[in-house]
């Protein structure tokens, strides 16, 4: 991306419009997104220890999380950094006060008064799916290096021709999963979904182990063994492959199946195997209903987002080994880069203001403009 | 039919022998033994032995008969499934083939020219299947069973000819403890284990049941069941879903040709594994009770709970629409011990079978598939089981599919093991072969058998009597919470209907099947597929409840005739108390789940009183009745038939019919009847009722009948060829009534065929009775002798034929045939092959009496003319077929298409 762009530039000149939503909320059952734009010379890097930020038309584009039962950590962050009196984005330098924002998740409407209270700013709401469509849609068109495949612990990037997108399928995996056939830009139907999804992994993982929290889960979910936990086909089997039906022994023919006939509590059970088993249980779960969509719809990509993901490296994989299970090795589990930041992109994008519809259009002509993380 | 008056137990096996066996064993010529070209998959116990073999009959045959005759009768016997919490027993036990009146029947067979019509490579033998369910953790009751059963070693019959199992002995066997349990049984029953592959017999166990057993599927949704009928030939390519520990997904394409395409790890295991770790249950069933007292609104993140109790409807997902299983238990500051164990089973209940319900559905969606069936030890016949996977597949097809489940789930692998053997015999058997019976055990304990078998009748009524304090809890409606809105995973929520919906309350009974190889489907049905005898549909509640409150009414008087008619002894008194509580417990069952034992309309309600009955050995209550009736009937019998001589033929058509009407009102089914006999005698009440008869009958074609039987003008009719009379009451009503009729048709040159049950049903005539009616009516009337004598009755009935036998050529027969029934309705899809054998050059059937012209058939449509005839001696009966009243008349007349 050319950052001097002329073009670009003008339209992102404050005078051209009064209020520019240089801020965008994803407001989730877990999690709190929040997506916002700085110019790059009001920005010391300090700030930006959410991780991934890209400079976008003069400036970046922050990408910053809260748990959302610590809502008040946001609200202050935005007051520390005076989003919500514009930042320090406007020419003149005066603080203005921002009377609204764009917001998605469910979480929109829940703190609006909140919101409203606390920083005077009211909530616009964006349709959740609109936003993570448009989101996802947008990343995966204008930043290098935004989807990748992992399999084997190996991280490998996909570059995606913009013109040969669509369709695919939008794989969201919050705190339960909505699947999305996109067929371009605005156009996309949700296809399919299941209750199994993050919100699962999180309220069994916590009845189960004790875990204080979902990243502490996730944590012991990479030195767990599900062995101890899972009734693999080698189980039943004596240690022999049901070859007949293709099922090799160490295949899980029933989650948690081992339970059953193990004389034991639940303190008898290593917390970091019971997360491993979950993990494994959910995530193949996913993969196979995701599959199947994709198959069901004729979709040869699939995209996993959501917060459930985390970029964590056993999760992803256990994605990729399922999808690669179910459709033997045609089809492949892609990943977002961004992907918890999907739903607050898409807000961010529902505003016509933001100026990044001409990134696109200056994307198009050009395919080499693509956007760079830091 | 006569078979179906033994005991299920089995106690009746030991008596054996099979009469044709042994007239098989006499006819065996020399024919080259072929013992090198049998083949076997394995070395499995039931060898052909083929020595001696000879082909039967013409060798042009397609499917010749090959007689076997050093072939012992020990057909395998059992087949297990080994389950990890079940086991599963199918055992089939042979029953004697006795036929009370074989000589008659053998001169009816060559009459109509019945010729082992049924016989195949392997004939199908008349016997029952047992379905019997032992826990796995009480495997010696499981041994011991099979030990005092003597199943290991072919059943009963070689118990007491050779009492040492064969050292080479072998019993099939599937699931998982095939091998866990093989040594086991070596040691105690000197048996191998021959462990079968375990898809495999689930799909022939499924194929086999689906095509054999007419209401063997069903759908369950919102606590509702519904039998679906499979046309046996439309039934490939079905989904199959295993739900086990794990789950499975078979693509099955026809017999023996499945592919397993797809699975699932979450699965029956999981929701106990996970069940148990979380709730601290001991058994998956206790888990699953806990489900009915749960909300998983406590647990499971709705839709609702992310949009501020506002439904999402731009995707069409209601604030009650689980957005993510157990997705509250993240942001609550709860430990595992806040939640109750009640919510977190429903709602691990819930995740599990709405995620089985979208993968099958989405796999049958992939595949082409019409029918998803689901079975496994999972369902366990658990009604909100079955809702919320029902709902996952209504939800996802947006209501283009349905799940299906079966009545014998839990035994699909039992059966396919038991498919297996290679001579079981099965193969052919078709729906109308199989008659399903629920002895006693049924009501109380879902099918299963617990603790020792039952040797004889005796030890039954002392297991009944034990038992039935324990039996009443279990049968007591246990009340319990609405489940309520309770959510769901992208799904609406089913409603349960009612708040009485027990955990259990759609727990389908086994029955135990009897294969009965010589029932045929009645040939001269228009339309056998669309064909229900029911004309009450007992579905409907109000109507189950008036029956249930008529036959619980007549029960005490019943009794009292069943113990009379056995002498009144103590041994009849008590089995008459046992009959009694069996009955009732029945009734209970079936009014609190009308589809407990299938499909269920009045015809099957009533035939299982009878069966209740012969269960406890009560052959025939009415047996004096039925005898007095027919002597004081008989003895006014020349009179009438006088009566009737001095009549122009119309008028005596007219009163013929008048009298069928009439007489009919003889009917100890009818509790308005029986009060009306202390008011006269027969004759009286006969003429009485005669003489009321006034036309138009509330259904009245008696002149199109008149048309086809006496023509118009100088035009006359051919005559009928031959008539089957479906007879109905003894007494007056068979001798005052269809006897005459006959007797008009056999003077016009019509074949007489009379229909009677094979078994007594209250006071209805049977087959073996009417030989005896006729030669005494034929006494004192030259036309019904001349026909009896030509249709052989009189040499039944022990009378030696007259000397004017000369005259009997002259006359066309008179016959009597079974009708392969002992109830008080027919079924026409299951009748005696001698039925359907006579039935094929019959051009008039006149079915008589409400059992069969009313309560049944009178929808029925034939092939040929047909006449019902009966007297409706039930006022709601009345309101609700005719839209008339008590003592209206039915004569419907409909001439062949």
């Amino acid at each position: 991306m050319d950052l001097r762009d002329a073009e670009a530039e003008r339209n992102m000149e404050p005078n051209h419009s009064e209020c520019i939503y240089h801020m965008a909320v994803d407001i989730g059952g877990s999690l709190t997104k929040l997506v916002y734009f700085t110019k790059n010379n009001d920005h010391s890097d300090d700030e930006s220890e959410a991780g991934v930020s890209c400079p976008v038309l003069k400036g970046r584009l922050n990408f910053k999380k809260f748990e959302t039962s610590k809502i008040y950590d946001c609200l202050e962050f935005i007051k520390s950094m005076k989003l919500h009196l514009g930042g320090s984005q406007q020419q003149d330098g005066l603080e203005r006060q921002i009377t609204a924002i764009k917001a998605t998740g469910g979480g929109a409407y829940k703190y609006a008064d909140l919101f409203k209270e606390r920083l005077g700013i009211s909530l616009k709401k964006e349709d959740e799916m609109d936003c993570l469509v448009a989101g996802a849609d947008f990343l995966l068109k204008v930043v290098r290096q935004e989807a990748f495949t992992y399999m084997d612990d190996q991280k490998q990037f996909v570059q995606i021709d913009q013109n040969d997108l669509h369709p695919y399928l939008l794989v969201n995996i919050g705190s339960g999963v909505g699947m999305y056939k996109v067929d371009g830009d605005g156009k996309f139907e949700r296809v399919s979904g299941t209750s199994i999804g993050g919100g699962t992994f999180w309220g069994l993982g916590k009845l189960l182990t004790k875990c204080e929290s979902f990243d502490d889960l996730l944590e012991q979910s990479s030195r767990g063994n599900n062995r101890a936990i899972d009734m693999l086909v080698g189980d039943i089997y004596g240690g022999m492959d049901y070859s007949k039906i293709g099922l090799s022994s160490t295949i899980i023919a029933s989650s948690f199946g081992k339970v059953i006939s193990d004389n034991k509590d639940l303190e008898d059970y290593k917390p970091e195997d019971i997360a491993r088993s979950l993990l494994r249980m959910i995530s193949n779960n996913i993969g196979q209903i995701a599959y199947l969509n994709a198959l069901l719809f004729g979709l040869k990509r699939i995209f996993f987002a959501g917060f459930f993901i985390r970029s964590h490296p056993f999760t992803m994989d256990t994605l990729s080994a399922a999808v690669d299970f179910w459709s033997k090795g045609e089809a492949k589990a892609m990943f977002l880069k961004h992907e918890g930041f999907l739903g607050a992109m898409g807000a961010f994008m529902s505003s016509d203001k933001h100026g990044l519809q001409e990134l696109l259009v200056k994307q198009q002509q050009n395919p080499n403009n693509m956007l760079c993380c830091d | 039919m006569a078979s179906l008056a033994e005991d299920d137990q089995g106690q009746g096996a030991s008596r054996i022998q099979n009469p044709e066996a042994d007239d098989k064993k006499k006819k065996n010529s020399n024919m080259a033994p072929t013992s090198g070209n049998s083949i076997h998959r394995s070395s499995s116990r039931p060898q052909l032995d083929v020595s001696k073999a000879e082909i039967q009959g013409n060798f042009e045959e397609k499917h010749p008969t090959i007689l076997l005759p050093n072939q012992s009768d020990d057909i395998s016997h059992l087949a297990l499934d080994l389950g990890g919490s079940l086991i599963k027993l199918v055992y089939f036990s042979r029953h004697e083939n006795q036929s009370a009146n074989d000589k008659r029947k053998k001169s009816m067979k060559e009459r109509l020219g019945i010729s082992n019509v049924n016989r195949r490579s392997y004939p199908i033998l008349g016997g029952r299947l047992h379905f019997v369910k032992f826990e796995t953790n009480k495997i010696n009751e499981c041994l011991d069973f099979i030990y005092s059963k003597q199943l290991h070693c072919g059943g009963l019959e070689s118990h007491y000819s050779d009492n040492v199992a064969d050292r080479n002995a072998i019993i099939k066997a599937t699931g998982g403890g095939a091998y866990k349990f093989a040594d086991l049984f070596k040691e105690r029953l000197g048996v191998s284990i021959e462990k079968e592959d375990e898809m495999a017999c689930l799909v022939s166990g499924a194929n086999f049941l689906l095509k054999a057993i007419r209401h063997e599927a069903f759908t369950h949704m919102e606590g509702q069941k519904e039998f679906v009928q499979i046309d046996p030939n439309d039934l490939f390519p079905y989904l199959l879903v295993n739900i086990g520990s794990g789950v499975s997904m078979l693509k099955v394409d026809g017999d023996g040709k499945f592919e397993r395409v797809s699975g699932t790890n979450v699965g029956g295991g999981t929701y106990w594994g996970l069940g148990r770790l979380l709730t601290k249950c001991k058994s998956f069933d206790e888990l699953l009770e806990l489900t009915q007292k749960g909300d998983n609104r406590a647990i499971d993140m709705l839709v609702g709970d992310i949009y501020g109790g506002m439904d999402y409807s731009k995707i069409g997902l209601s604030a009650s629409t689980i957005a993510s299983s157990f997705g509250k238990a993240i942001s609550e500051k709860k430990e595992l011990e806040d939640y109750r164990p009640e919510d977190i089973s429903l709602s691990l209940l819930r995740m599990i079978s709405y995620n089985i319900g979208q993968i099958s559905y989405l796999n049958a969606l992939r595949f082409g598939l019409k029918r998803i069936f689901f079975g496994g030890f999972f369902i366990r016949g658990h009604a909100y089981t079955m809702d919320t996977i029902s709902f996952a597949v209504q939800f996802w097809s947006k209501g283009t599919a349905q799940a299906m489940f079966l009545r014998h789930e839990g035994f699909l692998g039992a059966f396919g093991a038991f498919m297996s053997y290679e001579k079981h015999g099965l193969d052919d058997l078709m729906v109308h072969q199989l008659v399903e019976r629920f002895p006693m055990g049924a009501p109380y304990t879902g099918g299963k058998i617990h603790g020792p078998p039952l040797g004889d009748l005796n030890e039954k009524i002392s297991w009944m009597e034990k038992f039935l304090q324990k039996g009443t809890e279990i049968t007591a409606p246990v009340p319990m919470i609405p489940p309520g809105t309770t959510g769901l995973g992208g799904f609406e929520v089913p409603l349960s209907k009612g708040s009485t919906l027990r955990p259990d309350a759609s727990a389908l009974n086994v029955g135990v099947l009897h294969l009965v190889p010589t029932l045929e489907v009645f040939p001269l049905l228009a339309d056998p597929k669309m064909y229900e005898p029911n004309t009450i549909d007992l579905s409907d509640h109000n109507e189950l409840e008036y029956w249930f409150t008529i036959l619980s009414e007549h029960l005490p008087d019943l009794v009292d005739k069943a113990v009379a008619s056995e002498g009144g002894t103590d041994d009849a008194k008590r089995r008459g108390d046992a009959f009694a509580r069996a009955f009732s417990a029945h009734l209970a069952r079936l009014m609190e789940e009308p589809a407990a034992y299938g499909k269920l309309g009045l015809a099957n309600l009533l035939e299982m009183r009878e069966e209740c009955l012969r269960e406890f050995q009560f052959v025939d209550a009415y047996r004096s009745i039925k005898q007095r009736e027919n002597e004081a009937s008989l003895a006014v019998l020349p009179d009438l038939l006088m009566e009737l001589d001095s009549m122009d033929e119309e008028t005596r058509l007219l009163a013929l019919i008048e009298g069928v009407l009439a007489a009919n009102i003889f009917d100890w089914g009818s509790r308005a009847c029986v009060d009306l006999y202390h008011q006269g005698t027969i004759i009286e009440i006969y003429r009485m009722s005669r003489n009321k008869m006034q036309r138009p009958w509330r259904v009245d074609n008696f002149d199109d009948f008149k048309e086809r039987m006496l023509g118009t003008g100088d035009r006359k009719p051919t005559p009928h060829r031959r008539a089957l009379l479906f007879v109905d009451n003894s007494g007056a009503d068979v001798v005052l009534g269809m006897l005459p009729l006959a007797r008009e048709l056999l003077r016009r040159g019509t074949e007489v065929v009379l229909v009677a049950n094979s078994l007594p049903a209250l006071n209805d005539v049977t087959a073996i009775e009417l030989p005896d009616i006729v030669a005494e009516a034929a006494k004192h009337c030259d036309i019904l002798r001349r026909a009896a004598e030509a249709g052989d009755l009189l040499v039944d009935a022990m009378i030696s034929p007259s000397n004017s036998s000369k005259e009997s050529s002259t006359s066309v027969p008179l016959m009597v045939v079974e009708n392969g029934c002992g109830s008080p309705c027919i079924d026409l899809r299951q009748v005696s092959s001698e039925l359907a054998a006579a039935a094929k050059d019959a051009d008039l059937i006149i079915l008589e009496g409400m059992g069969r012209a009313l309560h049944t058939n009178l929808n029925a449509r034939f092939n040929c003319d047909a006449l019902k005839l009966a007297m409706v001696k039930n006022q709601r009966l009345a309101e609700k077929l005719v839209k008339g009243k008590i003592y209206d008349c039915i004569c419907k007349y409909e001439p062949a298409n």
